[in-house]
């Protein structure tokens, strides 16, 4: 495992009307990690996910970005969130505005870049995820591999330290994860940080660093790729990858 | 065809009888344009602030002021709020009686125009926010550049609905004694005494009106789809 801790979680839970959803998860996820979170659905991955940039907000326990409780009172969320990029499963591309916008909206409205500044960038972005002639298309227009690839542009715009994947590929029509996975796989062959939650087990056993399997809200079982798919050692998760693979 | 045109020049030559329903004409132009600018400016305020205390918890008692605003507009019917405007809100102060229609008006629509406004801002699917929210943007910022042009670009047929309703119900303007289309038409009959000509003309004169602004609002509606082509 390389660098310092990135993100850590201490003792997270959180219920949503009466059902507790995650059950004390505490995790650290160092610099340069790639860390796959998988389990059946329902189980709370997805929710853990989106509590590290408290997109949920933990009923208990903490979240620590880069030595910083962030989920201690009084701590601006939103300067944040502009370091932990997110891809949705739906894209959530901004349906109003050209793709170019959608990269350069949030660096240029937070005045990070000049407008000169983001539409370079944006360009460069689009070069590097395959797709430079779509700058002045709308999302409507795209295929879903496309969008997916726009959104993880839109968050590299924001030069962020950790980029979080909520089932990237999910929604994709099967011909299109390849194009989404291997750019994903760049992205951490460039030593981008970054937690994944995915149903896909060969994108967790070739790029992870560490695979993590939660379920009923706890974190059963975490493992570097081989021995957590060669051997594992949790009943519930020898269940879960003789259904899945 | 004789009798057409003597009745022609009846309700409409003679002692420039025209000039009623001009003036009536104009006056509800201006009344049915403020009202609309005060009802959009309130409707989108009210909107904001019920759609953001349903979000967030926050603003609960500007969410209640809008809460009995809402109920009480549109729990009475639109004349009675014209006459109480007028009449009661307005009695000691020396207002014009267009001022007080405006007043009125705006005030009604505002309350309508909130309601699809918030129904706007609901339609917009959740992950548009939080894709916005999850870059840094706050929450005003994902409102003003990413959930709004999206809402009012969905609610764009029923907010020209309701202006076309609103130009409509100006016609009980008359109640508070100002001339407007309407009014106009029908001070000429009560000369005349023959209703045909001035009732038709009226009705030809909002049939034209309400087009025209079906058509702007149509003209709109094409423009802010590029983005769905």
């Amino acid at each position: 495992m390389s660098g310092k801790v990135l993100l850590e979680t201490k003792d997270l839970y959180k219920e949503f009307d009466g059902n507790q959803v995650l059950r004390g998860i505490s995790t650290q996820i160092c610099q340069g990690e790639v860390v796959a979170i998988i389990g059946p659905s329902g189980c709370g991955k997805s929710t853990f996910l989106r509590s590290l940039n408290l997109l949920e907000t933990p009923t208990a326990g903490s979240v620590v970005f880069e030595g910083k409780e962030i989920t201690a009172p009084g701590v601006d969320v939103n300067k944040i969130r502009q370091k932990i990029g997110m891809v949705f499963q739906q894209f959530n591309l901004f349906a109003n505005l050209s793709i170019q916008e959608n990269i350069t909206l949030a660096p240029v409205k937070l005045g990070l870049m000049s407008k000169e500044q983001a539409d370079k960038r944006a360009l460069d972005l689009l070069e590097r995820v395959g797709l430079p002639d779509k700058a002045n298309a709308y999302p409507s227009m795209l295929s879903g591999g496309q969008k997916q690839r726009i959104a993880i542009a839109r968050a590299l715009a924001m030069n962020p330290d950790v980029m979080l994947f909520d089932e990237p590929t999910s929604a994709l029509d099967p011909e299109m994860v390849g194009e989404v996975l291997e750019l994903m796989r760049e992205l951490a062959k460039d030593g981008m940080t970054m937690v994944v939650v995915t149903h896909e087990m060969g994108f967790a056993r070739e790029v992870a660093s560490r695979v993590m399997f939660i379920n009923e809200g706890v974190i059963c079982e975490e493992n570097e790729p081989q021995e957590f798919f060669g051997n594992p050692r949790n009943q519930r998760l020898q269940d879960f990858l003789s259904k899945v693979l | 065809m004789q009798n057409f045109v003597e009745q022609f020049t009846l309700n409409f030559i003679d002692d420039n009888r025209y000039q009623y329903i001009l003036q009536g004409f104009v006056n509800t132009l201006i009344i049915t344009f403020l009202a609309a600018l005060l009802g959009i400016a309130l409707g989108f305020l009210v909107a904001i602030i019920r759609s953001g205390h349903d979000k967030t918890g926050h603003m609960k008692i500007p969410n209640f002021i809008c809460q009995v605003y809402l109920t009480v507009v549109r729990g009475t019917p639109t004349m009675i709020q014209l006459l109480i405007i007028y009449y009661v809100i307005f009695a000691s102060v020396n207002v014009s009686k267009i001022f007080a229609a405006v007043v009125a008006f705006g005030l009604n629509s505002g309350a309508y125009v909130a309601e699809i406004v918030r129904s706007g801002i609901m339609s917009v699917d959740e992950g548009q926010s939080e894709a916005g929210r999850s870059l840094g943007l706050n929450y005003r910022q994902t409102m003003q550049f990413i959930i709004m042009p999206q809402a009012f670009k969905n609610v764009l047929p029923a907010l020209g609905n309701e202006f076309i309703v609103l130009l409509k119900e100006t016609s009980i303007s008359g109640y508070i004694g100002l001339t407007d289309l309407t009014h106009g038409g029908d001070i000429i009959r009560g000369i005349t005494f023959s209703p045909f000509m001035p009732l038709i003309a009226v009705a030809l004169i909002y049939l034209l009106l309400v087009t025209g602004l079906s058509w702007c609002v149509g003209r709109l509606e094409r423009r802010l789809r590029v983005s769905e082509r």
